[in-house]
């Protein structure tokens, strides 16, 4: 029974996963300002722009990007300029800080009455080196011929691609 | 590993200092960083008091630490540039000290399939040499570590979030850029070089310890706090690279700091992280700003959702 129940799970995630991409009516809200294109292409021609924290309609995932609808416009942006999930307005920033600020005090109360697994800071300033749990993390290491094994079992095939680096000017 | 074990345990207390700012800037160690400013303090100023007043126990006199008795009571470790194998065992250490405070979660098959993902994408990163290992443990935290010498822990509560495999490969991936980067290494380095300065700073101030102490625990503070956010989006950077290389569709890390950026700030889990890193929404937008065009021609990327392996529990 747990096998089958696990096999269905793992056979319906994907297609969970594809609902969601293909999904209409998702809603998202930019992280910052672009413009949308009239295919997924960066050559593509413009169809019109968003600025940071406006709410967007989330109409498909097409490899590195999406296909977005504003209240005046609609087009393909990058992925990664947008925020997926519940709508969040330009002043969600703020209040997210605010929030996790009051939070602060709060934050070993509620860790310690919610019962969370404990890894609060008194857990770690009393915590002991654990030999026998380290030597069994360390005896799952595998070697790199391993690695490449499970890749190939997976058709996992390296591509030569470039470290991505900081944007020119950016103290990031 | 030529190094004793008396010789790291006198550091144990620096090590989970240390600890605190190493994480993953998403997933930072929740409650334990939240007096984070205290505990560096405490253990900088009993590492000054160390270096002060190396025969504290034998001799009621304060005795100025000289290089020669700094070398004394530090010796083996080569803080200045540590091989490969002090790497490890100092990234041992501090995984030993993490484990005692959240083991392994009790389940091979998991702990088999971390590790055959997470060795796969270090074998596409600038260390594959490293004796890689990784590990799921026993927290309902959102979070995950790194420790040097190739030691990478993810949290069940963080694991219980990811749907397919290269979510698993950008997660890992991202620690995997921490380590090789030195990023912790550079963090513990700079504490001891502030203790080694102690030190000779106590022939001037050996009579006002208070001073030097409070002097140290601020600037290792400050250094520890700018080097955070720039080690995280340099991390970021490097998993998306990695999990890339490795085959995986590349969004993964970046699904990952969806959800992240979907958790209530209220949740406990998450709220100590928000305030301590980058937020999510910041991390995607810098991530977006060095990706630019260059996924955009990436295809055939894959998430293997139908291996990944689901938790039992």
């Amino acid at each position: 029974m747990n096998r089958i129940t696990k096999m269905l799970i793992a056979v319906s995630l994907p297609a969970l996963l594809l609902a969601n991409i293909s999904l209409a009516a998702e809603t998202g809200s930019a992280l910052k300002n672009d413009s949308m294109r009239f295919e997924p292409f960066s050559d593509a021609k413009l169809t019109g722009s968003f600025t940071r924290g406006e709410s967007l309609e989330i109409i498909k995932k097409q490899g590195a990007w999406l296909q977005v609808k504003t209240k005046k416009s609609a087009g393909w942006v990058r992925l990664l300029s947008v925020k997926r999930g519940a709508s969040s307005s330009t002043g969600n920033q703020t209040s997210g800080v605010l929030a996790a600020a009051s939070g602060r005090a709060g934050t070993g109360q509620v860790v310690s009455t919610t019962g969370i697994r404990g890894l609060s800071e008194q857990d770690l300033k009393a915590a002991k080196f654990n030999e026998t749990e380290v030597k069994t993390l360390e005896s799952y290491t595998l070697s790199a011929d391993q690695g490449k094994q499970f890749a190939t079992a997976g058709k996992l095939k390296t591509i030569a691609f470039a470290n991505l680096k900081a944007p020119q000017g950016d103290a990031k | 590993m030529n190094i004793s074990a008396p010789v790291l345990k006198t550091h144990k207390s620096l090590l989970i200092s240390a600890l605190l700012v190493s994480l993953f800037g998403t997933l930072s160690f929740n409650s334990a960083a939240f007096d984070f400013e205290g505990a560096i303090k405490d253990t900088v100023k009993d590492a000054v008091k160390k270096q002060i007043d190396p025969q504290a126990e034998s001799a009621s006199t304060t005795v100025p630490a000289t290089e020669n008795t700094t070398a004394a009571t530090e010796p083996a470790f080569n803080w200045k540039n540590p091989s490969k194998d002090e790497e490890i065992a100092l990234g041992r250490e501090i995984s030993g000290n993490l484990l005692g405070a959240a083991p392994l979660v009790k389940d091979a098959a998991l702990q088999k399939y971390v590790n055959s993902v997470g060795r796969w994408v270090a074998s596409q990163s600038e260390r594959p040499d490293l004796p890689w290992r990784f590990g799921v443990i026993e927290s309902d935290d959102l979070n995950a570590f790194a420790a040097p010498g190739g030691y990478v822990m993810v949290t069940k509560g963080l694991y219980r979030k990811l749907t397919n495999e290269a979510q698993l490969a950008g997660v890992l991936g991202h620690e995997i850029g921490h380590i090789v980067k030195k990023h912790q290494l550079k963090v513990l380095q700079k504490q001891q070089l502030l203790n080694f300065g102690a030190g000779l700073l106590s022939d001037k101030y050996a009579k006002d310890n208070k001073l030097v102490s409070k002097a140290i625990g601020s600037g290792a503070e400050i250094s520890a706090r700018s080097l955070d956010k720039s080690a995280e989006y340099e991390a970021d950077r490097l998993g998306v690279s990695y999990a890339t290389r490795a085959g995986y569709e590349p969004f993964g890390l970046a699904d990952v700091l969806q959800t992240l950026g979907q958790t209530s700030k209220n949740d406990g889990s998450v709220a100590l992280l928000f305030k301590t890193h980058p937020l999510p929404d910041e991390r995607l937008a810098a991530l977006g700003d060095a990706v630019g065009s260059k996924l955009d021609n990436i295809k055939n990327g894959k998430t293997l959702e139908n291996r990944f392996y689901v938790l039992k529990n």
